[in-house]
């Protein structure tokens, strides 16, 4: 992580030792998705020599986890939590209630039907 | 208010002057007569109908509404300059009253709509937003401005709302059994041109684009007709589409990419691949 940690801090949302990693792992990601696409794309085609497949499959192997898309995880934005985050408001579940009881997120409403 | 179906063609200028007018919207209805302007002042005279033929409205009292008296539009506007003149409205014949113009006093009815002759669709626009009077008073904005530029339009067509519901515990900890609902309604509108001239159409756009209202989206389908070897020009519109839109879809993941390809490329051409490509394995 140290590696591809920024040295000056680019996030302005709630800051976490996790949220920083994540942020981390995102920039990872977008830097070296090409090249694991390639990997991934030299490993899938049958019509290549197995060779070369094989060692790509290998270089894949190699990649350090940060460049994984499945190691990011959205994460709340008031709280900087994992779990129960709704994709479309950035929010865990208690900071999206309050701050739709506030008012603050266009449209919602408590509901009632 | 909401017109369903199909298009009604609603006139402003009647040929009997007894005819009962048009519904106002209601929320014009007491600035309207608050103006001053009775319902007869809308309805036309015959030897004003003889006069011209175009729908356009004629500006020939204009000269007249510009004199001393002014009439207020609203009540928010007072009544700045009072005249001698102002006195003599009661003698004065209905027809001589300052009145405003014609596209003014159509503000307070009903937007017109023009027939399409084809009723072929040109454009598809849809609006949205999470409350009604935003949508509705921009849809009317839209038929509005539609009606000026010559473009029949058919609207505004209800579609059916989206609800989306959320249920969250009430408490940031454990009590998974209190939970609280929370909704969102989106509220839709489409406005639909027929027998558009495309450019027309774009100039349409435009205008809405211009005068956006707040809380509202707006999507448009636009079709045209094209000749025959559209592909080579839509090539070249493709090309210019993706200088535009680049920006935007940089931050979408893509699947098939040019830039993988030619890394791919670049890999298998790299000393390693290509040296150890044709071994064979397990070796």
């Amino acid at each position: 992580m140290a590696q591809f940690r920024a040295k000056k801090l680019d996030l302005s949302c709630f800051v976490n030792a996790r949220v920083i990693r994540d942020h981390t792992k995102r920039k990872v990601f977008e830097q070296y998705e090409t090249q694991r696409q390639a990997l991934r794309y030299i490993i899938r085609n049958t019509t290549l020599p197995p060779r070369a497949r094989a060692q790509a499959q290998l270089q894949l192997s190699q990649m350090h986890a940060y460049t994984r898309s499945t190691q990011i995880n959205n994460r709340c934005i008031e709280g900087g939590k994992s779990r129960g985050v709704f994709r479309h408001f950035r929010m865990a579940r208690y900071p999206f209630r309050m701050n739709a009881l506030e008012g603050n997120i266009p449209g919602v409403k408590k509901a009632s039907w | 208010m909401g017109l369903r179906g199909a298009c009604r063609l609603s006139v402003v200028f009647l040929h009997h002057p007894l005819q009962a007018t048009r519904p106002s919207l209601p929320q014009y209805k007491d600035s309207f007569q608050a103006a001053g302007l009775s319902t007869s002042q809308l309805v036309r005279t015959d030897s004003e109908e003889q006069q011209d033929q175009s729908t356009t409205p004629k500006d020939s009292r204009i000269a007249s509404a510009q004199r001393d008296s002014l009439v207020p539009l609203s009540p928010e506007f007072p009544q700045t300059h009072i005249n001698s003149k102002t006195h003599e409205n009661a003698l004065i014949p209905k027809d001589d009253i300052a009145r405003m113009p014609r596209s003014v006093q159509a503000v307070y009815l009903k937007p017109l709509k023009r027939k399409a002759l084809y009723g072929c669709p040109s454009c598809d626009l849809q609006l949205r937003s999470y409350n009604v009077r935003n949508v509705e008073f921009f849809a009317d904005f839209a038929l509005r401005a539609a009606y000026y530029l010559h473009l029949p339009a058919l609207g505004p067509i209800p579609l059916p709302r989206i609800t989306e519901r959320w249920t969250v515990p009430r408490s940031n900890f454990v009590n998974k059994k209190s939970q609280e609902n929370f909704e969102r309604i989106t509220l839709r509108r489409l406005i639909q041109i027929h027998d558009g001239h495309p450019e027309t159409v774009e100039i349409w756009l435009a205008f809405l684009r211009k005068h956006t209202y707040y809380g509202v989206g707006m999507k448009a389908n636009v079709w045209k007709h094209e000749s025959l070897g559209v592909g080579k020009t839509m090539d070249v519109s493709l090309e210019n589409l993706k200088k535009n839109s680049e920006q935007k879809w940089a931050h979408f993941g893509r699947r098939k990419n040019l830039a993988i390809s030619e890394r791919v490329y670049d890999m298998m051409n790299e000393e390693s691949f290509r040296r150890i490509s044709d071994a064979p394995l397990g070796s």
